[in-house]
């Protein structure tokens, strides 16, 4: 693991049409890589679990994604 | 008062139709207007763009788009156009839409916008052509954005674009990428209109809330930092100037 693993995953989870993501940090720690960030569906998860398994069979990681919310809100921000 | 929702970076697939649909069959009784402020769609495909229009069309309020980088990624902007537009969604990139609201004139100029970064820390048009390109494109946009907004005959302006026009909005994203999250250019733009609310989206991991340099209120939408489907922006009498009085 070094900073062009980081790189390459980072760029991999944007690159690959499948996945698609731009909002997802990649941070290194002493366990290997966390995965951190959003998706809109457990299925993007599944699909970055996926494609970082396959792309980077060697490297050691951890997913910490959630699914984005999308309840109605409970209140408005009054602009005043 | 004039009640405005907005979200961005919903990016739309099969995989996510249906999820945003409970929360958007109350928005009429919350708001009078949908902005999305970009990136709606994952890869920017026809078929993904379909499935937006499928899941912001027929709402029952008028719905105002801007595109985002996602939406350019595949080449396919005239079929996601056409996919948006068929359902009913105005789609902006330099020009901008009148929409009447019991008897106020809300008037929304959108662009995409680009990146460039902001004041002390921003690219300049200068050496390779690469670079020059880069930034003059942020010009062009952020040109037609200002022009857009000083051109509207309404009684209240909202800006709408993808890119962040401050970097107050980007708090929680790391330092080294916010040129390429949004320009100083386009805040320059908002600054040059009486905007009364500017809203993007682009920046995931940003914060809510900013002002440009000349007092506009700015607010990242970007749907994994308001965590909900939309927000909702209520204007205040103050920044809806009465209607004009007819002439006799």
């Amino acid at each position: 693991m070094n900073d062009y693993t980081e790189a390459e995953v980072q760029r991999a989870l944007a690159e690959d049409l499948g996945v698609a993501e731009q909002g997802i940090t990649v941070v290194r720690s002493d366990a290997g890589l966390v995965l951190c960030g959003e998706v809109e569906s457990p299925h993007r998860r599944d699909e970055i679990v996926r494609l970082v398994h396959e792309r980077f069979p060697a490297v050691a990681f951890a997913v910490d994604i959630g699914v984005t919310r999308a309840g109605a809100p409970t209140e408005a921000e009054e602009l005043a | 008062m004039i009640r405005i929702a907005a979200v961005g970076d919903v990016h739309i697939d099969r995989d996510v139709l249906g999820r945003f649909r409970p929360a958007l069959e109350e928005l009429p009784g919350q708001a009078d207007v949908l902005l999305l402020a970009g990136d709606l769609t994952r890869h920017g495909t026809e078929a993904e763009a379909k499935c937006v229009a499928t899941e912001f069309g027929g709402l029952g309020v008028p719905v105002i788009a801007v595109l985002g980088n996602h939406d350019h990624h595949c080449d396919e902007v005239p079929g996601v156009l056409a996919a948006l537009t068929d359902a009913g969604i105005t789609v902006l990139e330099g020009d901008s839409t009148v929409v009447d609201i019991d008897g106020v004139r809300l008037g929304v100029a959108g662009v995409k916008g680009f990146g460039g970064g902001f004041a002390g820390r921003c690219a300049s048009e200068f050496g390779e052509p690469e670079m020059k390109a880069f930034v003059r494109a942020t010009g062009v946009v952020a040109e037609r954005l200002g022009r857009a907004l000083r051109d509207l005959d309404c009684d209240v302006r909202v800006a709408l674009t993808h890119y962040a026009p401050v970097p107050d909005t980007l708090a929680g994203e790391p330092l080294e990428i916010y040129p390429f999250l949004g320009s100083y250019l386009l805040g320059q733009a908002i600054d040059s209109a009486p905007t009364a609310l500017a809203v993007h989206g682009h920046a995931h991991h940003g914060s809510e809330r900013g002002r440009t340099p000349g007092g506009v209120r700015v607010r990242n939408v970007a749907h994994p930092v308001i965590k909900q489907a939309y927000s909702v922006f209520n204007l205040a009498p103050e920044h809806v100037s009465p209607p004009a009085p007819t002439g006799i």
